[in-house]
């Protein structure tokens, strides 16, 4: 943006409430970072003593924690398989062919990321109940599917978007097959893309709750579920090391999507890689 | 085909031959998504409503909206409206605050800024309420820092209470205020403000007059979001708000986790549904009637 001629008064004012601002919305994380290594337990910040007895305790083996985080890492792999299926598919029908009834596809498609979670929840229950599949991984997983496939086919579908489709039809006068097209071209054209969706799935199954509280049994307690009742009944200090582990996940999954889309040459402008979600 | 040099009839047939198999191919891969979100979207809402409208002997019945509507349960809806205005209001201001300081940052101090907005966003809200909870107990960190600044009345309670609630809500909901403010400001034409200033307009009134109204969509997309967002909001109302049931979507899960009271929460979830239409519907409004003006404007 252009602008009128800044006077003194007004930027450092600027300055210091977006610094505010940004602590703000920073500490909460810093927080729980350094009280994960204290040893005194919940809440004290900070630490007067520091320890890594909290991460120890987590990684437990047997224990309820480790049990969890197995079971998150199985419904998240799964949610990713899942949403990678619909984002290529959907997003192929979306950006570039020719769709009769296009708005109605597309509109289903972003419908669940603006539906309160606990109707789609509530939903979820009285759909997998019935069948005796509450606390089974795979319910799970096809419920948080429903909600990272969305986020997966609106990143396939710019990535799509941003593959020049002269090149397939170049391959194609050249006397290549959709197959070889498809492999040779397209597919390494969109690999960041779907490295970025397939990211974004797994983060978004990850970190969910309010479904995997609904379609959970109390032996099948997904990581974001253990958190929150361990958050809401007991005190147990060891979710401060879950939390940061947490934390460093969702870094390195962004981390990581940053650098894929660096390397794939792709540059927005608009320093939206990263698609906004609902929450949860 | 394949090999030959083709004359250029020959590329139109096969470019339209493409075409046709393009929309046959695209009818294919519509498929999967759609028979999916059919099966375990659709059709559980569907659920939901049915199941909202059943009466315990299985008839048709309107019982459990007269239910929802009335009583504790009509002042929780009414206090999840409150909320969720609280927390649009508030993160709107302080989503504009930074988004406009952000748009005159140096591109560096920009890039850095929009970071710290985006990351926490990708951070489980789980994991942020946590951090809150830490920070804004009597012995957490505000309060320390207030009390040994001598901040009259300190400690304050910061947690379990509304206060507390929307503190965290609208940290939730900030990154969002952010982004859609941050697109509309950055599409802000600087030579209109500058033509105004030019003409002796005083810094106050080209905001007013020039900049306010340009950037009013974002404003209103932006507020509209977070409303929306927060009606089902579930997770920092829940770990902040205390003992007293604070929202529908706490309410919700109380009603099927400890009472089971399905149908209750079904018509709690439609409430939910038919509040979020509205939203989008004045949102979706609010677009056309601003995209038939641009075309009137345009035309004339």
């Amino acid at each position: 943006m252009m602008e009128l001629p800044p006077t003194r008064a007004g930027h450092i004012g600027r300055a210091l409430s977006a610094t505010a601002i940004l602590l703000f919305l920073a500490m909460p994380i810093v927080i729980i970072l350094v009280t994960s290594f204290g040893a005194d337990g919940i809440g004290t910040f900070p630490p007067k003593e520091y320890s890594t007895r909290w991460y120890e305790q987590m990684a437990a083996p047997g224990g309820n924690w480790a049990t969890s985080i197995a079971l998150s890492s199985l419904v998240a792999a799964l949610t990713t398989v899942f949403s990678l299926i619909l984002g290529v598919t959907a997003a192929t029908a979306l950006a570039r062919g020719r769709l009769p009834l296009h708005a109605a596809v597309y509109g289903l498609v972003l419908a669940p990321m603006l539906i309160p979670q606990v109707v789609i929840a509530l939903g979820l229950f009285l759909f997998f109940e019935p069948a005796g599949m509450l606390g089974s991984p795979l319910a799970i997983a096809l419920g948080h599917t429903v909600l990272a496939a969305p986020i997966a086919i609106l990143i396939m579908i710019s990535t799509l978007r941003g593959i020049d489709e002269r090149l397939e039809d170049a391959a194609a006068s050249m006397g290549a097959s959709r197959i070889t097209i498809a492999r040779r071209i397209t597919f390494p054209l969109a690999t960041p893309g779907l490295i970025a969706a397939a990211v974004f799935s797994f983060i978004t199954s990850f970190d969910e709750f309010f479904i995997a509280q609904f379609l959970s049994t109390p032996d099948t307690r997904t990581l974001p579920v253990l958190v929150f009742n361990a958050l809401q009944f007991d005190v147990d200090p060891t979710v401060t090391a879950v939390s940061a582990v947490l934390i460093a996940l969702a870094i390195l999954a962004l981390a990581l999507v940053a650098l894929v889309r660096k390397l794939g040459g792709h540059r927005n402008t608009q320093g939206g890689v990263l698609p906004v979600e609902p929450l949860s | 085909m394949a090999g030959t040099a083709v004359a250029p009839g020959k590329v139109r047939v096969k470019t339209s031959a493409m075409r046709g198999h393009r929309s046959r191919i695209a009818l294919v891969n519509a498929v999967p998504v759609t028979v999916f979100l059919l099966l375990l979207f659709v059709y559980p809402i569907i659920g939901v409503l049915s199941l909202s409208l059943k009466g315990d002997s299985g008839g048709f019945t309107l019982h459990w909206y007269t239910d929802a509507l009335s009583g504790v349960n009509l002042s929780v809806l009414l206090s999840t409206l409150r909320i969720s205005a609280e927390t649009a209001v508030l993160s709107l201001l302080v989503g504009f605050v930074l988004a406009h300081a952000i748009a005159r940052m140096r591109p560096v101090f920009a890039a850095l800024a929009m970071l710290i907005v985006v990351v926490p966003h990708f951070i489980s809200a789980l994991v942020r309420t946590y951090g809150w909870i830490i920070m804004l107990g009597e012995h957490g960190l505000i309060n320390s820092l207030l009390t040994s600044l001598h901040a009259p009345g300190a400690p304050y309670s910061l947690l379990y209470n509304e206060t507390g609630v929307v503190i965290g809500t609208t940290s939730v909901m900030l990154p969002y205020t952010v982004l859609v403010l941050q697109g509309v400001m950055r599409g802000v034409d600087g030579r209109l403000l500058a033509a105004a200033a030019g003409f002796g307009a005083s810094r106050m009134t080209v905001f007013r007059r020039i900049y306010l109204p340009l950037v009013a969509p974002g404003i209103g997309t932006a507020g509209l979001l977070s409303f929306i967002l927060c009606l089902g909001y579930y997770i920092t109302p829940a770990l902040m708000g205390g003992d007293k049931q604070t929202v529908v979507a706490a309410l919700i899960d109380q009603q099927v986790m400890k009472q089971d009271q399905w149908n209750s929460a079904a018509a709690f979830g439609v409430i939910l549904l038919l509040l979020t239409f509205a939203g989008l519907g004045v949102l979706g409004l609010a677009k056309l009637r601003r995209k038939k003006t641009h075309e009137r404007r345009s035309s004339s």
